[in-house]
Protein backbone atom coordinates (compact mmCIF):
# COMPACT_ATOMS: atom_id res chain seq x y z
CA UNK A 1 0.00 0.00 0.00
CA UNK A 2 1.81 3.48 -1.19
CA UNK A 3 1.98 6.73 1.07
CA UNK A 4 -1.33 8.33 -0.74
CA UNK A 5 -3.53 5.07 -0.16
CA UNK A 6 -2.60 5.23 3.37
CA UNK A 7 -3.31 9.15 3.83
CA UNK A 8 -6.82 8.63 1.77
CA UNK A 9 -7.86 6.19 4.58
CA UNK A 10 -6.71 8.26 7.22
CA UNK A 11 -8.46 11.69 5.33
CA UNK A 12 -11.62 9.42 5.40
CA UNK A 13 -11.73 7.95 8.62
CA UNK A 14 -10.97 11.56 9.89
CA UNK A 15 -13.97 12.67 8.01
CA UNK A 16 -15.85 10.48 8.81
CA UNK A 17 -15.44 11.37 12.61
CA UNK A 18 -15.05 15.20 12.42
CA UNK A 19 -18.25 15.01 11.35
CA UNK A 20 -19.70 12.74 13.68
CA UNK A 21 -18.95 14.65 16.47
CA UNK A 22 -19.75 18.26 14.73
CA UNK A 23 -23.50 16.43 14.91
CA UNK A 24 -23.58 15.59 18.61
CA UNK A 25 -21.64 18.70 19.06
CA UNK A 26 -24.47 20.54 17.45
CA UNK A 27 -26.95 18.74 19.67
CA UNK A 28 -25.30 18.83 22.73
CA UNK A 29 -24.88 22.75 22.32
CA UNK A 30 -28.48 23.15 21.44
CA UNK A 31 -29.37 20.95 24.37
CA UNK A 32 -27.15 22.83 26.69
CA UNK A 33 -28.43 26.30 24.75
CA UNK A 34 -32.27 24.94 25.94
CA UNK A 35 -31.66 24.38 29.39
CA UNK A 36 -32.07 27.38 31.57
CA UNK A 37 -32.92 28.29 35.15
CA UNK A 38 -37.13 28.98 34.81
CA UNK A 39 -38.97 30.79 37.16
CA UNK A 40 -41.72 28.35 37.14
CA UNK A 41 -39.22 25.61 37.82
CA UNK A 42 -39.28 24.33 42.06
CA UNK A 43 -36.70 23.47 43.92
CA UNK A 44 -37.67 20.77 46.53
CA UNK A 45 -34.79 20.96 48.59
CA UNK A 46 -34.79 25.22 48.73
CA UNK A 47 -35.57 27.25 52.08
CA UNK A 48 -39.74 26.82 53.16
CA UNK A 49 -39.52 30.75 53.18
CA UNK A 50 -38.26 30.94 48.99
CA UNK A 51 -35.72 32.84 47.79
CA UNK A 52 -33.57 35.64 49.79
CA UNK A 53 -33.90 39.04 48.09
CA UNK A 54 -30.38 41.18 48.86
CA UNK A 55 -31.95 43.96 51.13
CA UNK A 56 -28.95 46.54 51.35
CA UNK A 57 -27.18 45.65 47.84
CA UNK A 58 -30.01 47.15 45.70
CA UNK A 59 -28.39 48.86 42.50
CA UNK A 60 -29.40 52.08 40.94
CA UNK A 61 -31.01 52.11 37.94
CA UNK A 62 -31.65 55.16 36.41
CA UNK A 63 -35.10 55.90 35.40
CA UNK A 64 -36.99 53.55 37.92
CA UNK A 65 -38.14 55.41 40.67
CA UNK A 66 -37.27 54.08 43.99
CA UNK A 67 -38.36 54.82 47.65
CA UNK A 68 -34.83 56.15 47.96
CA UNK A 69 -35.35 57.04 51.92
CA UNK A 70 -35.09 53.50 52.56
CA UNK A 71 -32.81 52.94 50.00
CA UNK A 72 -29.13 53.28 50.65
CA UNK A 73 -26.67 56.05 48.86
CA UNK A 74 -25.33 55.28 45.54
CA UNK A 75 -21.73 55.61 44.65
CA UNK A 76 -22.73 56.28 40.71
CA UNK A 77 -21.40 59.09 39.18
CA UNK B 1 19.22 44.32 17.65
CA UNK B 2 19.77 43.79 14.42
CA UNK B 3 20.75 41.13 13.31
CA UNK B 4 18.46 39.51 15.99
CA UNK B 5 15.47 41.08 13.57
CA UNK B 6 16.84 39.85 10.47
CA UNK B 7 17.02 36.48 12.47
CA UNK B 8 13.30 36.87 13.25
CA UNK B 9 12.57 37.17 9.57
CA UNK B 10 14.44 34.59 8.48
CA UNK B 11 13.04 32.01 10.83
CA UNK B 12 9.18 33.16 9.88
CA UNK B 13 9.95 33.29 6.12
CA UNK B 14 11.95 30.06 6.38
CA UNK B 15 9.14 28.18 7.49
CA UNK B 16 6.46 29.57 5.67
CA UNK B 17 8.16 28.86 1.98
CA UNK B 18 9.46 25.68 3.43
CA UNK B 19 5.37 24.11 4.41
CA UNK B 20 4.64 25.77 0.96
CA UNK B 21 7.26 24.02 -0.55
CA UNK B 22 6.61 20.80 1.56
CA UNK B 23 2.47 20.74 0.42
CA UNK B 24 3.34 21.69 -3.34
CA UNK B 25 5.70 18.65 -3.39
CA UNK B 26 3.41 16.29 -1.89
CA UNK B 27 0.16 17.89 -4.38
CA UNK B 28 3.38 16.89 -7.23
CA UNK B 29 3.55 13.52 -5.88
CA UNK B 30 0.00 12.99 -5.66
CA UNK B 31 -0.33 14.02 -9.42
CA UNK B 32 1.49 10.81 -10.75
CA UNK B 33 -1.15 8.97 -8.40
CA UNK B 34 -4.19 10.39 -10.63
CA UNK B 35 -2.29 9.76 -13.85
CA UNK B 36 -2.28 6.00 -12.78
CA UNK B 37 -6.21 6.35 -11.42
CA UNK B 38 -7.71 8.66 -14.42
CA UNK B 39 -10.20 5.68 -15.27
CA UNK B 40 -11.01 5.41 -12.10
CA UNK B 41 -11.91 9.08 -11.66
CA UNK B 42 -14.03 8.89 -14.47
CA UNK B 43 -16.39 6.67 -11.94
CA UNK B 44 -16.97 10.43 -11.04
CA UNK B 45 -19.28 10.67 -14.35
CA UNK B 46 -20.93 7.51 -14.39
CA UNK B 47 -24.33 8.79 -14.34
CA UNK B 48 -25.63 12.52 -13.95
CA UNK B 49 -26.28 12.76 -10.54
CA UNK B 50 -22.59 12.09 -9.70
CA UNK B 51 -21.64 14.24 -12.58
CA UNK B 52 -23.93 17.06 -11.69
CA UNK B 53 -22.64 17.18 -8.30
CA UNK B 54 -18.79 17.01 -9.89
CA UNK B 55 -19.25 19.52 -11.87
CA UNK B 56 -21.08 21.67 -8.65
CA UNK B 57 -18.12 20.99 -6.71
CA UNK B 58 -15.57 22.16 -9.62
CA UNK B 59 -17.12 25.28 -9.42
CA UNK B 60 -16.69 25.62 -6.10
CA UNK B 61 -13.34 25.06 -6.45
CA UNK B 62 -12.71 27.38 -9.11
CA UNK B 63 -14.70 30.09 -7.44
CA UNK B 64 -12.47 29.60 -3.97
CA UNK B 65 -9.24 29.44 -6.02
CA UNK B 66 -10.82 32.76 -7.66
CA UNK B 67 -11.11 34.19 -4.22
CA UNK B 68 -7.64 33.37 -2.12
CA UNK B 69 -5.95 34.40 -5.01
CA UNK B 70 -7.70 37.94 -5.35
CA UNK B 71 -7.75 38.38 -1.79
CA UNK B 72 -3.97 37.62 -1.70
CA UNK B 73 -3.55 40.17 -4.68
CA UNK B 74 -5.47 43.21 -3.16
CA UNK B 75 -4.64 42.41 0.29
CA UNK B 76 -0.96 42.34 -0.75
CA UNK B 77 -1.41 45.90 -3.11
CA UNK B 78 -3.32 47.36 0.52
CA UNK B 79 0.10 45.98 2.40
CA UNK B 80 2.17 48.04 -0.30
CA UNK B 81 -0.09 50.86 0.34
CA UNK B 82 0.34 51.26 3.82
CA UNK B 83 4.13 51.12 3.93
CA UNK B 84 4.10 54.00 1.29
CA UNK B 85 1.66 55.72 3.25
CA UNK B 86 3.98 55.57 6.56
CA UNK B 87 7.09 57.02 4.52
CA UNK B 88 5.03 59.61 3.40
CA UNK B 89 4.60 61.29 6.67
CA UNK B 90 4.57 64.97 5.07
CA UNK B 91 0.81 64.87 4.13
CA UNK B 92 -0.63 63.77 8.04
CA UNK B 93 -2.81 66.34 9.16
CA UNK B 94 -3.04 65.09 12.53
CA UNK B 95 0.63 65.02 13.70
CA UNK B 96 0.76 67.42 16.87
CA UNK B 97 -1.04 66.35 19.93
CA UNK B 98 -2.67 69.62 20.36
CA UNK B 99 -4.41 68.67 16.84
CA UNK B 100 -5.44 65.18 17.90
CA UNK B 101 -9.61 65.52 17.97
CA UNK B 102 -10.88 63.77 21.52
CA UNK B 103 -11.98 60.49 21.14
CA UNK B 104 -14.75 58.53 23.20
CA UNK B 105 -13.90 54.92 24.20
CA UNK B 106 -17.64 53.20 24.94
CA UNK B 107 -17.49 49.89 26.69
CA UNK B 108 -20.54 47.62 27.01
CA UNK B 109 -20.21 45.33 29.41
CA UNK B 110 -22.69 42.50 30.47
CA UNK B 111 -21.15 40.16 33.06
CA UNK B 112 -17.38 40.60 32.53
CA UNK B 113 -16.49 40.76 36.16
CA UNK B 114 -13.49 38.60 35.08
CA UNK B 115 -11.77 40.83 32.29
CA UNK B 116 -13.48 44.53 32.96
CA UNK B 117 -10.75 45.39 35.06
CA UNK B 118 -7.80 44.01 33.10
CA UNK B 119 -9.83 45.65 29.86
CA UNK B 120 -9.94 49.24 31.33
CA UNK B 121 -6.75 49.42 32.94
CA UNK B 122 -5.52 48.46 29.66
CA UNK B 123 -7.31 52.04 28.53
CA UNK B 124 -5.72 53.76 31.37
CA UNK B 125 -2.35 53.45 29.46
CA UNK B 126 -3.30 54.28 25.45
CA UNK B 127 -0.88 56.63 24.03
CA UNK B 128 -3.09 59.60 23.18
CA UNK B 129 -3.80 63.21 24.29
CA UNK B 130 -7.11 63.56 24.04
CA UNK B 131 -9.87 60.82 24.93
CA UNK B 132 -12.38 59.60 27.64
CA UNK B 133 -13.59 56.45 28.64
CA UNK B 134 -17.24 55.90 29.09
CA UNK B 135 -17.95 51.79 30.52
CA UNK B 136 -21.94 50.96 29.95
CA UNK B 137 -22.72 48.32 32.11
CA UNK B 138 -25.96 46.71 30.64
CA UNK B 139 -27.23 45.51 33.72
CA UNK B 140 -24.96 42.90 34.89
CA UNK B 141 -25.56 40.18 36.79
CA UNK B 142 -22.29 40.18 38.12
CA UNK B 143 -20.07 42.43 39.89
CA UNK B 144 -18.72 44.03 36.92
CA UNK B 145 -20.10 47.68 37.50
CA UNK B 146 -18.81 47.35 41.23
CA UNK B 147 -15.20 46.25 39.67
CA UNK B 148 -15.54 49.54 37.16
CA UNK B 149 -15.99 51.76 39.72
CA UNK B 150 -12.76 50.31 41.47
CA UNK B 151 -11.04 51.19 38.82
CA UNK B 152 -12.43 54.28 37.49
CA UNK B 153 -12.04 55.86 40.75
CA UNK B 154 -8.02 54.75 40.49
CA UNK B 155 -8.09 57.06 37.23
CA UNK B 156 -7.27 60.93 38.15
CA UNK B 157 -6.05 62.16 34.89
CA UNK B 158 -8.51 60.93 33.02
CA UNK B 159 -12.16 60.82 32.69
CA UNK B 160 -13.93 57.65 33.31
CA UNK B 161 -17.05 57.64 32.97
CA UNK B 162 -19.69 54.41 34.55
CA UNK B 163 -23.09 54.31 33.88
CA UNK B 164 -25.70 51.08 34.64
CA UNK B 165 -28.87 50.94 32.32
CA UNK B 166 -31.63 47.79 32.32
CA UNK B 167 -30.34 45.09 30.44
CA UNK B 168 -30.92 45.99 26.57
CA UNK B 169 -28.67 43.92 24.78
CA UNK B 170 -25.58 44.89 23.01
CA UNK B 171 -26.99 47.50 20.78
CA UNK B 172 -28.82 49.25 22.96
CA UNK B 173 -25.06 49.69 25.67
CA UNK B 174 -23.70 51.33 22.54
CA UNK B 175 -26.05 53.38 21.77
CA UNK B 176 -26.25 54.84 25.60
CA UNK B 177 -22.64 55.12 25.04
CA UNK B 178 -22.80 56.88 21.53
CA UNK B 179 -25.40 59.10 23.60
CA UNK B 180 -22.95 59.77 26.20
CA UNK B 181 -20.08 60.59 24.06
CA UNK B 182 -18.49 63.82 23.77
CA UNK B 183 -15.81 63.35 21.64
CA UNK B 184 -16.16 63.90 17.57
CA UNK B 185 -14.94 60.44 17.56
CA UNK B 186 -16.44 57.29 19.35
CA UNK B 187 -14.57 54.35 19.18
CA UNK B 188 -16.69 50.99 20.18
CA UNK B 189 -14.91 47.99 21.79
CA UNK B 190 -16.02 45.03 24.12
CA UNK B 191 -15.64 44.55 27.78
CA UNK B 192 -13.38 41.80 27.19
CA UNK B 193 -10.92 43.06 25.45
CA UNK B 194 -7.41 44.77 25.95
CA UNK B 195 -6.55 47.59 23.40
CA UNK B 196 -2.77 47.66 21.66
CA UNK B 197 -1.44 51.32 23.36
CA UNK B 198 -1.14 53.03 19.71
CA UNK B 199 -4.66 51.92 18.55
CA UNK B 200 -6.11 55.42 19.21
CA UNK B 201 -3.20 57.03 17.44
CA UNK B 202 -3.72 54.62 14.11
CA UNK B 203 -6.94 55.04 13.52
CA UNK B 204 -6.90 58.73 13.51
CA UNK B 205 -5.01 59.34 10.64
CA UNK B 206 -7.55 57.59 8.34
CA UNK B 207 -10.20 60.14 9.29
CA UNK B 208 -7.73 62.89 7.23
CA UNK B 209 -9.52 61.49 4.40
CA UNK B 210 -13.32 63.11 4.65
CA UNK B 211 -15.26 60.04 2.87
CA UNK B 212 -14.13 57.51 5.66
CA UNK B 213 -16.27 56.87 8.26
CA UNK B 214 -15.30 54.10 10.03
CA UNK B 215 -12.21 52.10 10.88
CA UNK B 216 -11.81 48.26 11.83
CA UNK B 217 -9.41 47.24 14.23
CA UNK B 218 -7.20 44.26 14.11
CA UNK B 219 -8.36 41.53 16.49
CA UNK B 220 -5.91 39.00 17.55
CA UNK B 221 -6.30 36.56 20.57
CA UNK B 222 -4.77 36.26 23.44
CA UNK B 223 -5.54 32.64 24.94
CA UNK B 224 -3.76 30.53 22.63
CA UNK B 225 -3.65 28.07 25.09
CA UNK B 226 -5.18 25.07 23.63
CA UNK B 227 -5.78 23.56 19.78
CA UNK B 228 -9.48 25.57 19.41
CA UNK B 229 -8.00 28.79 20.65
CA UNK B 230 -4.89 28.63 18.13
CA UNK B 231 -6.87 27.58 15.26
CA UNK B 232 -8.82 30.56 16.06
CA UNK B 233 -6.13 32.81 16.44
CA UNK B 234 -4.98 31.69 13.03
CA UNK B 235 -8.57 32.52 11.61
CA UNK B 236 -8.40 35.88 13.27
CA UNK B 237 -5.11 36.12 11.56
CA UNK B 238 -6.26 34.95 8.12
CA UNK B 239 -9.80 36.66 8.43
CA UNK B 240 -8.00 40.23 8.98
CA UNK B 241 -4.70 39.90 7.47
CA UNK B 242 -6.14 39.04 3.97
CA UNK B 243 -10.19 39.38 3.77
CA UNK B 244 -10.50 42.50 5.86
CA UNK B 245 -6.80 43.93 4.24
CA UNK B 246 -7.92 42.93 0.78
CA UNK B 247 -11.39 45.01 1.32
CA UNK B 248 -9.24 47.80 3.31
CA UNK B 249 -7.94 48.26 -0.71
CA UNK B 250 -11.54 49.14 -1.58
CA UNK B 251 -12.28 50.96 1.44
CA UNK B 252 -15.23 48.70 1.53
CA UNK B 253 -14.42 46.76 4.63
CA UNK B 254 -17.86 44.32 5.50
CA UNK B 255 -17.46 43.80 8.51
CA UNK B 256 -16.33 46.61 11.75
CA UNK B 257 -15.24 43.86 14.14
CA UNK B 258 -17.09 44.33 17.66
CA UNK B 259 -13.56 44.58 19.63
CA UNK B 260 -11.73 47.64 18.05
CA UNK B 261 -14.02 49.97 15.48
CA UNK B 262 -13.72 53.50 15.45
CA UNK B 263 -16.60 56.01 14.00
CA UNK B 264 -17.13 59.37 12.79
CA UNK B 265 -19.92 60.43 15.71
CA UNK B 266 -21.78 62.19 13.01
CA UNK B 267 -21.54 59.08 10.82
CA UNK B 268 -23.54 56.90 14.07
CA UNK B 269 -25.71 59.77 14.53
CA UNK B 270 -26.47 59.74 10.44
CA UNK B 271 -27.42 55.85 10.18
CA UNK B 272 -29.55 55.74 13.81
CA UNK B 273 -26.83 54.20 15.81
CA UNK B 274 -26.91 50.38 16.07
CA UNK B 275 -30.08 48.50 15.44
CA UNK B 276 -31.43 45.81 18.10
CA UNK B 277 -33.32 43.47 15.28
CA UNK B 278 -30.09 41.54 14.50
CA UNK B 279 -27.55 39.47 16.60
CA UNK B 280 -24.66 40.61 14.71
CA UNK B 281 -25.18 44.00 15.20
CA UNK B 282 -21.60 45.50 14.10
CA UNK B 283 -21.99 43.45 10.38
CA UNK B 284 -25.08 45.67 10.54
CA UNK B 285 -23.83 48.56 11.52
CA UNK B 286 -21.12 48.40 8.82
CA UNK B 287 -23.41 47.49 6.00
CA UNK B 288 -25.78 50.75 7.23
CA UNK B 289 -22.74 52.87 6.55
CA UNK B 290 -21.70 50.88 3.22
CA UNK B 291 -25.30 51.31 1.77
CA UNK B 292 -25.23 55.07 2.69
CA UNK B 293 -21.55 55.14 0.39
CA UNK B 294 -19.38 56.05 3.51
CA UNK B 295 -15.67 53.99 3.33
CA UNK B 296 -14.40 51.62 5.65
CA UNK B 297 -10.61 51.35 5.74
CA UNK B 298 -9.10 48.54 7.77
CA UNK B 299 -6.02 49.52 10.56
CA UNK B 300 -3.43 46.24 11.28
CA UNK B 301 -1.43 48.21 13.59
CA UNK B 302 -4.13 48.90 15.83
CA UNK B 303 -4.88 46.01 17.95
CA UNK B 304 -7.39 44.25 20.35
CA UNK B 305 -6.39 41.20 21.93
CA UNK B 306 -9.60 39.85 23.18
CA UNK B 307 -10.20 35.72 24.98
CA UNK B 308 -11.77 33.17 22.37
CA UNK B 309 -13.95 29.84 23.43
CA UNK B 310 -11.50 27.34 24.66
CA UNK B 311 -14.36 24.87 24.72
CA UNK B 312 -15.62 23.22 21.68
CA UNK B 313 -19.70 24.10 22.48
CA UNK B 314 -18.55 27.64 23.56
CA UNK B 315 -17.41 28.17 20.04
CA UNK B 316 -20.26 26.50 18.84
CA UNK B 317 -22.65 28.68 20.58
CA UNK B 318 -20.46 31.74 19.28
CA UNK B 319 -20.35 30.25 15.92
CA UNK B 320 -24.01 30.04 15.54
CA UNK B 321 -24.89 33.24 16.18
CA UNK B 322 -22.59 34.88 14.22
CA UNK B 323 -23.92 32.68 11.32
CA UNK B 324 -27.57 33.93 12.18
CA UNK B 325 -26.10 37.39 12.83
CA UNK B 326 -24.69 38.11 9.52
CA UNK B 327 -27.53 36.18 7.57
CA UNK B 328 -29.84 38.57 9.27
CA UNK B 329 -27.64 41.64 8.48
CA UNK B 330 -27.40 40.63 4.81
CA UNK B 331 -31.65 39.87 4.66
CA UNK B 332 -32.02 43.30 5.78
CA UNK B 333 -30.04 44.40 3.21
CA UNK B 334 -31.03 42.30 0.44
CA UNK B 335 -31.87 44.84 -1.61
CA UNK B 336 -28.56 45.63 -2.65
CA UNK B 337 -27.97 42.22 -4.21
CA UNK B 338 -30.42 42.69 -7.16
CA UNK B 339 -29.42 45.79 -7.86
CA UNK B 340 -25.69 45.61 -9.41
CA UNK B 341 -25.80 49.29 -11.00
CA UNK B 342 -27.31 50.82 -8.03
CA UNK B 343 -25.73 49.31 -5.09
CA UNK B 344 -22.33 49.19 -7.21
CA UNK B 345 -19.53 47.61 -5.12
CA UNK B 346 -21.93 46.89 -2.37
CA UNK B 347 -23.52 44.05 -4.35
CA UNK B 348 -20.61 42.42 -4.58
CA UNK B 349 -19.86 42.71 -1.01
CA UNK B 350 -23.14 40.65 -0.04
CA UNK B 351 -22.94 37.93 -2.46
CA UNK B 352 -19.17 37.35 -1.31
CA UNK B 353 -20.97 37.64 2.58
CA UNK B 354 -23.70 35.17 1.10
CA UNK B 355 -20.60 33.12 -0.57
CA UNK B 356 -18.33 33.10 2.94
CA UNK B 357 -21.77 32.10 5.23
CA UNK B 358 -23.85 30.05 3.35
CA UNK B 359 -22.12 28.10 0.18
CA UNK B 360 -18.89 27.66 1.54
CA UNK B 361 -20.22 26.07 4.63
CA UNK B 362 -22.79 23.80 2.55
CA UNK B 363 -20.64 23.05 -0.27
CA UNK B 364 -17.71 21.57 2.15
CA UNK B 365 -19.97 19.07 4.10
CA UNK B 366 -21.76 18.73 0.26
CA UNK B 367 -18.01 17.70 -0.81
CA UNK B 368 -17.12 15.43 2.45
CA UNK B 369 -20.31 13.65 1.92
CA UNK B 370 -20.10 12.69 -1.65
CA UNK B 371 -16.65 11.85 -1.51
CA UNK B 372 -17.22 9.70 1.04
CA UNK B 373 -19.91 8.08 -0.71
CA UNK B 374 -17.79 7.20 -3.64
CA UNK B 375 -14.84 5.99 -1.60
CA UNK B 376 -17.18 3.17 0.06
CA UNK B 377 -19.42 2.91 -2.79
CA UNK B 378 -16.74 2.30 -5.34
CA UNK B 379 -13.30 1.57 -3.43
CA UNK B 380 -11.81 5.19 -4.77
CA UNK B 381 -11.01 6.51 -0.83
CA UNK B 382 -8.10 9.04 -3.12
CA UNK B 383 -10.19 11.13 -4.64
CA UNK B 384 -11.66 12.30 -0.97
CA UNK B 385 -7.62 12.93 -0.16
CA UNK B 386 -6.84 15.04 -3.24
CA UNK B 387 -10.25 17.43 -2.60
CA UNK B 388 -9.02 17.29 0.70
CA UNK B 389 -5.37 17.95 -0.10
CA UNK B 390 -6.24 20.82 -2.69
CA UNK B 391 -8.47 22.82 0.17
CA UNK B 392 -5.36 22.11 2.72
CA UNK B 393 -3.16 23.63 0.23
CA UNK B 394 -5.02 26.70 -0.49
CA UNK B 395 -5.37 27.08 3.42
CA UNK B 396 -1.66 26.39 4.31
CA UNK B 397 -0.39 29.10 1.39
CA UNK B 398 -3.01 31.87 3.11
CA UNK B 399 -1.53 31.12 6.55
CA UNK B 400 2.15 31.28 5.59
CA UNK B 401 1.37 34.54 3.78
CA UNK B 402 -0.92 35.69 6.61
CA UNK B 403 2.10 34.67 9.03
CA UNK B 404 4.81 36.75 7.18
CA UNK B 405 2.56 39.74 6.55
CA UNK B 406 0.95 39.86 10.04
CA UNK B 407 4.76 38.73 11.51
CA UNK B 408 3.06 36.29 13.44
CA UNK B 409 4.27 33.18 14.76
CA UNK B 410 5.06 30.55 12.41
CA UNK B 411 3.81 27.98 14.20
CA UNK B 412 0.51 29.23 13.05
CA UNK B 413 0.87 27.60 9.66
CA UNK B 414 0.89 23.75 11.45
CA UNK B 415 -2.28 24.75 12.56
CA UNK B 416 -3.90 25.56 9.09
CA UNK B 417 -3.63 21.55 8.78
CA UNK B 418 -5.41 20.83 12.00
CA UNK B 419 -7.97 23.23 10.48
CA UNK B 420 -8.91 21.38 7.36
CA UNK B 421 -8.28 17.60 9.32
CA UNK B 422 -10.99 18.26 11.88
CA UNK B 423 -11.84 21.92 12.77
CA UNK B 424 -13.56 23.16 9.80
CA UNK B 425 -15.93 20.36 9.40
CA UNK B 426 -17.59 20.37 12.81
CA UNK B 427 -17.98 24.04 12.97
CA UNK B 428 -19.43 24.15 9.24
CA UNK B 429 -21.60 21.60 10.23
CA UNK B 430 -22.90 24.13 13.30
CA UNK B 431 -22.80 26.91 10.25
CA UNK B 432 -25.36 24.63 7.98
CA UNK B 433 -27.71 23.98 11.26
CA UNK B 434 -27.86 27.75 12.01
CA UNK B 435 -28.44 28.91 8.04
CA UNK B 436 -31.51 26.29 8.31
CA UNK B 437 -32.55 27.78 11.77
CA UNK B 438 -32.43 31.29 10.21
CA UNK B 439 -34.36 30.04 6.82
CA UNK B 440 -36.86 28.57 9.50
CA UNK B 441 -37.32 31.77 11.58
CA UNK B 442 -36.41 29.53 14.62
CA UNK B 443 -36.60 32.12 17.90
CA UNK B 444 -32.79 32.59 19.23
CA UNK B 445 -30.80 33.70 22.36
CA UNK B 446 -27.94 35.87 22.50
CA UNK B 447 -26.03 33.40 24.16
CA UNK B 448 -23.43 35.06 26.53
CA UNK B 449 -19.77 33.34 26.87
CA UNK B 450 -18.90 32.70 30.70
CA UNK B 451 -15.60 34.81 30.24
CA UNK B 452 -12.35 33.43 32.30
CA UNK B 453 -10.47 36.59 32.50
CA UNK B 454 -7.38 35.53 30.40
CA UNK B 455 -6.42 39.36 29.51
Amino acid sequence: MDIIAILAYVILFTTIGTMVIGVFAYFAFKLRDKRKPGKNRSDETMDVGGPLEPVFLERYVPGVTTDLAVQPATDDR
Amino acid sequence: MEIRKVGRYAWRYGWAALTVCAVFTLLALSYEAVQDARSAIMILLQNWALAAITFYLLIFLVLLIFRFALLILYSFMDHLESLYKERDKSAVLYREDSSLPMISLVVPAYNEGPVIQAAMRALLALDYPNYEIIVVDDGSTDDTYEKAMVVASESVALEVRVVTKRNGGKADALNTGMTLARGEFVLNMDGDTKLSPNALRACIRHFENPKVGAVAGNVKVINRENMWTRIQALEYVEGLAMARKAQSFGRVVNIIPGPLGMFRKSVLQQVGGYDRDTFAEDCDLTLKLLMRGWHIEYEPTAIAWVETPSHLLDLLQQRYRWTRGILQATRKHSQALWQPRKAGINCYILWYMMFEGVMWPISNIVGNLFFIFVALQYDVTFVLFFWWLQLMLLDVVAAAYCVVIEEEEPSLIFYAIVFRLFYINIIDISKVFATIEEWRGKAMTWGKLEREGKL
